[in-house]
């Protein structure tokens, strides 16, 4: 198909707009005290005049949105993001890219119904429209006005869809559609981005190119992704929120490849809540000589061709990883599709009051923290997405899951939101982590912890047990594997391993011991989060070679560097 | 992730390779990124000889692309970014010209793209395009494999030529730079008065002004010797309103302005002009009644003609089209054949910069795989005697004639540049008018439609699916028989197959009008132009436009709360 057009549609322009909002996932919740105060329809407080606009329409929607047939709106909220945002990234020694980008977005939701029974369902979800970055209110409305328009009937034609797929199923559903929650007014400070573009440039320049210490590098480089978001909210039960946070991201990455061609990675990842809490020039170069350095040492490591089935010792960083997965996203109060009986789309939705971990472990989920060991939390706010007051949450006590996070979606047997509806810049809210705090009653020395490793290995006869220092991607593949010797303590890295098994069943059973070194991971998600936890010993895992192939080696040799630059 | 407005941007600039300058003559320089595009090239063709299967064929092409885009909406702006990119496409043909890893299907193993370092680092750059390099000839060979694979258990192809033209390598540096000063301040400024124009009208629901303005750098290397470098630039102004009826039909008027920089814009008086036309056309659309079914005689404007001749025949002059199992291939075997109607001469010319006062779209010096762009007679007094080609080979053309185009990241393919259809059977336009009505009443019509403006189309070329095209009018006018005044309709697509549809054509006027667009097609987004006069056809078929449901907003927009206008209380009264 051809075509000739003279022009980007609106929506075109609109995707185009918006799409880097909802990718931009945020970080870190600066939450100093906000004005926090009872409920009150009181606005003539607000003086901020983006709220003013958005309270003016939406009263103005409220009131007088009506069709024939169609009940009007029972409740409607008026989200907009406004996303400062910084990027650049070099490879070898040189820059690519480094710009600015400033964009707004307004997500409106309408829902018609009543808190049993409404319309957020399928297109009745809500609606993004562009927004001003000038603070023009008037412009501001008339975007509201359109987005609040196309909600109305969108939500009207969701909710005769919803209860016509819902007489499918007969089970009557014995929790409502939306919580209620008392209006909240909280107006924190604006975030901004504090940080020195071209110091950023300098580092990203110099660090990459260390790819001169090694010619068998084939490719190396960093980027940086900063970002200021403030979040706006007033919704028609009389709650105005405004709250802001900022995101300072670094990340490095390197490849290279062993002489039998396995394809090697590693990609350090530093989130934090500011710029002064990245790594200096100093530690971002010795952390890239590092990097470049195991990078040699893997492609010479031996290869894990030998089934193994013992104890198996994660560090801090590496522990962290499997909390995120494994806990983190399991105790979201997701609800599953419509007629499934399951209480959650996770894996612990048969799990309440069930042991889930070793009966020594606790979690919390904890937004309300702000610190911890001297960093800040990324994962901290005073209200959620959908303008809840944030709560500390306890949700695995000795074991045992007592409860899930929750946002204003009600799940089987928890009718209400506990602060944790959270969502990315014009994206939907949806249940998820803030602070995430893993706590054990019995904990070990790291010496101690890699002493009990080696006594394991020795009851159970073996020569060696495994150090997992870092994981990689999303399927809890080691990318700096050790095994350490049983008759002397010594480690020894190994490449092309994976585990097999490695999963919630194995966390609750065979988890034996838990370091006393809690280590702070800040993560940039679709949403700024924390997962705070220690290093973590298994007595019995199964490490075996990866089935992954190797790659073919370069063709050709890379260019020569030239000397002297 | 990628900021996808600034990709936006980087696409259309790296497409824009028209509004070249005059070549200056100055001693040629040497520039770090075309040297070391060079040298790796060599580098790269020396190392892979000895590899099984070996490249023939390597080309570097890089773009250093910067710009600003500001879009404003009621008054504020919406979106405002600047950017600064080089992107390289790494082009690679392993085999032999006769065939190769591009054949057929595989066509798109022959290219890989990625981002280089925006400043002359030459190691840096050399690295990157080694990576590419590397990553291409991955690709290509193991598509080359595929390829003799397919080839021994395939039957024979009809059209046996080779995959690759011989073509003498091009030499030129234009040294001058098209460095854009822009006032982003000034036109931030003018763009939130220009918006904020449409909030005079309560009936167009959505509306933006969009500015996209930026200069390129264009480099292409390639192992057969060619090195062009050139500079340009590019400046596009779009408008848009949106309404819809009370039926729900959603309604758009859009207005484009291009020019090689943003101060060769028109005025802002003349913008603001066009916001209040726009403005003043979707309010008479919304109250105009909806197109019947019809078939008989019309007009075409000039740019509705161009547009017409761009979809209907144009794309079918493309080269590879002519070669590609899965194409109709209407004209494939009708060289040296009646076409159209003896009065009508096509031609396809990128070498022309301007028409009748208006600068075009579609012109370039060299194409995308740094072939010389030449005037191509297509179709002569109504016989086909040329297609549009790169330097894919079709049966009887052998070589390029400077039309294989592409966007970044893709393959190139024949494509339009200039489209310019002429006429030796005119009158003046006015008596055009006059004709149209006395074939109207000829045929015993009530009424004939005349096309004044239309938005764009497409047109399926494939045998999977029928011959057809489409065009999407915007400004249709029922031109009665019986002297009444003209009556706007909306709601109107023309429809039908095009070899009928172009053998229809009784008469035109006598004046080219030019339509500048972007034309999408395999190979992506490039500019064009199309140029035609006035046309009238003996019959043309239209057919009903499909609409959306939705009815009109249901409460007056901001500022208009105390209106008890028109509409909204009756609005309020309808299902």
């Amino acid at each position: 198909m051809n075509r000739i057009g003279k022009s980007l549609p609106c929506a075109a322009i609109a995707l185009a707009a918006i799409v880097p909002l909802i990718g931009a996932s945020p970080a870190r919740a600066q939450q100093p005290p906000a004005k926090t105060s009872a409920p009150s329809t009181n606005t003539t407080a607000v003086s901020d005049p983006l709220l003013r606009a958005m309270r003016e329409e939406l009263d103005r929607s409220k009131a007088q949105l009506k069709m024939e047939s169609v009940p009007s709106p029972y409740y409607i909220e008026y989200r907009l993001s406004d996303v400062d945002e910084y990027q650049a990234d070099a490879v070898f020694g040189a820059l690519r890219r480094s710009d600015r980008s400033h964009a707004r977005s307004v997500r409106v939701t309408v829902r018609v119904g009543d808190y049993k029974q409404d319309s957020y369902y399928g297109p009745g979800v809500g609606v993004v429209n562009l927004a001003p970055i000038d603070d023009n209110p008037t412009a501001l409305r008339w975007q509201l006005w359109s987005a609040s328009d196309q909600a109305y009937k969108a939500a009207s034609a969701a909710l005769a869809a919803k209860k016509a797929a819902l007489l499918q199923f007969t089970a009557d559903q014995p929790f409502d559609d939306f919580a209620r929650a008392a209006a909240v007014q909280s107006v924190g400070p604006l975030a901004k981005l504090d940080f020195d573009p071209k110091q950023w440039e300098e580092t990203l320049e110099k660090s990459t190119a260390l790819y001169h210490n090694d010619p068998k590098i084939e490719s190396l480089g960093a980027l940086v992704r900063f970002r200021a978001v403030n979040q706006y909210f007033v919704n028609s039960e009389g709650t105005v929120t405004r709250r802001g946070y900022t995101v300072y991201l670094l990340t490095l990455g390197a490849s290279t490849q062993a002489a039998d061609g396995m394809q090697l990675d590693r990609s350090p990842y530093y989130a934090a809540a500011t710029a002064k809490e990245l790594p200096t020039v100093d530690e971002v170069m010795t952390d890239t000589t590092t990097m470049i350095a195991t990078l040699q040492k893997l492609r010479e490591a031996p290869v894990v061709n030998e089934d193994y089935r013992g104890p198996v010792l994660f560090s801090p960083d590496a522990a962290n990883d499997i909390f995120y997965g494994m806990i983190g996203r399991n105790v979201l109060g997701i609800r599953p599709k419509p007629g499934e009986s399951a209480r959650t789309a996770g894996e612990f939705s048969s799990n309440y009051k069930g042991r889930v971990l070793p009966s020594f472990l606790s979690v919390d989920d904890d937004p309300t923290l702000l610190t911890f060991g001297g960093k800040t939390l990324l994962g901290s706010y005073a209200t959620d997405d959908e303008g809840v007051q944030a709560e500390k949450v306890s949700l695995i006590e000795g074991g045992e899951l007592v409860n899930y996070l929750l946002g204003r979606e009600p799940i089987r047997d928890f009718p209400e939101s506990n602060g944790h509806g959270r969502a990315g810049p014009g994206q939907l809210t949806s249940p998820n982590i803030g602070n995430l705090l893993v706590k054990s009653k019995q904990t070990l020395t790291s010496d101690a912890l890699k002493q009990k490793l080696l006594d394991l290995c020795k009851q159970q006869g073996l020569e060696y047990g495994y150090f997992v220092d870092t994981l990689g991607g999303t399927d809890y593949s080691p990318r700096l594997l050790y095994r350490v010797y049983s008759k002397d303590g010594h480690q020894e890295l190994v490449r092309g391993a994976e585990f097999n098994e490695l999963d919630t069943r194995a966390l609750r059973n065979d988890v034996v011991a838990v370091g006393d070194d809690p280590q702070v991971g800040n993560r940039d998600g679709s949403v700024p989060m924390t997962v705070i936890s220690p290093s973590i010993l298994f007595d019995d895992l199964e490490v075996k070679r990866t089935d992954e192939k190797n790659a073919k080696l370069p063709e050709y040799p890379a260019p020569d560097v030239a000397v002297a630059r | 992730m990628p900021r996808p407005f600034a990709q936006l941007a980087v696409v259309s600039l790296a497409i824009c390779c028209g509004i070249p300058l005059p070549a200056l003559s100055s001693p040629p320089r040497t520039d770090v990124l075309m040297e070391t595009m060079q040298r790796e090239i060599q580098r790269a063709t020396a190392s892979l000889a000895k590899s099984d299967p070996a490249p023939y064929f390597l080309s570097y092409t890089a773009n250093d692309a910067e710009g600003i885009t500001i879009a404003g909406a009621n008054g504020s702006i919406v979106v405002s970014s600047a950017f600064h990119r080089r992107g390289a496409d790494v082009v690679m043909r392993v085999g032999a010209a006769t065939l190769d890893n591009t054949h057929n299907q595989s066509r798109p193993s022959g290219i890989v793209s990625g981002a280089l370092p925006l400043q002359d680092n030459m190691d840096a750059i050399a690295r990157v395009l080694w990576q590419l390099t590397n990553q291409e000839y991955d690709q290509a060979s193991a598509a080359f494999l595929r390829v003799k694979t397919n080839q021994a258990v395939q039957s024979e192809e009809e059209d046996k030529s080779p995959d690759f033209s011989q073509e003498a390598p091009q030499k030129r540096v234009e040294e001058s730079t098209l460095k854009m000063s822009f006032d982003q301040n000034a036109w931030a400024n003018e763009i939130r008065r220009l918006s904020a124009g449409f909030m005079k009208h309560r009936d167009v629901y959505e509306s933006i002004v969009y500015l996209q303005a930026g200069s390129n750098r264009s480099y292409l290397a390639s192992s057969e010797g060619t090195a062009l470098e050139q500079p340009s630039s590019m400046s596009r102004l779009m408008i848009e309103g949106q309404t819809r009826a009370d039926d729900g039909m959603e309604l758009l008027r859009v207005e484009t302005f291009q020019a090689s920089s943003p101060d060769q814009l028109p005025s802002e008086a003349e913008l603001s002009a066009k916001v209040q036309k726009i403005s003043a056309d979707l309010t008479a659309l919304r109250a105009a009644p909806a197109a019947e079914p019809y078939v008989g005689p019309a007009m075409l404007s000039g740019r509705s003609a161009a547009v017409f001749f761009h979809e209907v025949l144009g794309h079918r002059l493309e080269g590879h089209r002519q070669r590609d199992e899965r194409e109709g291939q209407t004209f494939t075997k009708k060289i040296n054949q009646q076409v159209l109607p003896a009065f009508l001469t096509v031609v396809d010319d990128p070498t022309l910069k301007e028409l009748n006062g208006v600068k075009l779209a579609g012109t370039y010096d060299f194409d995308d795989e740094g072939v010389p762009a030449a005037r191509v007679p297509a179709v002569e007094n109504g016989i086909l005697k040329n297609f549009l080609t790169s330097r894919m080979p079709i049966k009887g053309f052998s070589q390029s004639n400077g039309h294989g185009r592409k966007q970044a990241g893709l393959m190139p393919t024949g494509r339009q540049g200039n489209l310019i259809v002429t006429s030796t059977n005119t009158v003046k336009d006015a008596e055009l008018r006059q004709r149209f009505i006395e074939e109207i009443k000829k045929q015993d019509k009530p009424y004939g439609l005349y096309f004044e403006d239309i938005q764009g189309g497409f047109t399926l070329t494939t045998r999977a699916q029928p011959q057809a095209f489409q065009v999407i009018p915007v400004m249709v006018w029922r031109v009665y028989a019986d002297g009444r005044p003209d009556e706007l309709v909306r709601g109107v697509d023309i429809v039908g197959t095009p070899l009928a549809s172009l053998n229809n054509i009784m008469l035109t006027g006598d004046t080219l009008q030019v339509f500048n667009g972007i034309c999408g097609a395999e190979s992506g987004q490039v500019p064009v132009s199309a140029a035609a006069p006035a046309m009238l056809f003996s019959e043309i078929e239209v057919q009903k436009r499909g609409k959306g449901t939705q009815r009109p907003p249901l409460l007056p927009p901001p500022g208009f709360e105390n209106q008890t206008a028109s509409n909204a209380s009756t609005l309020h009264a309808k299902p």
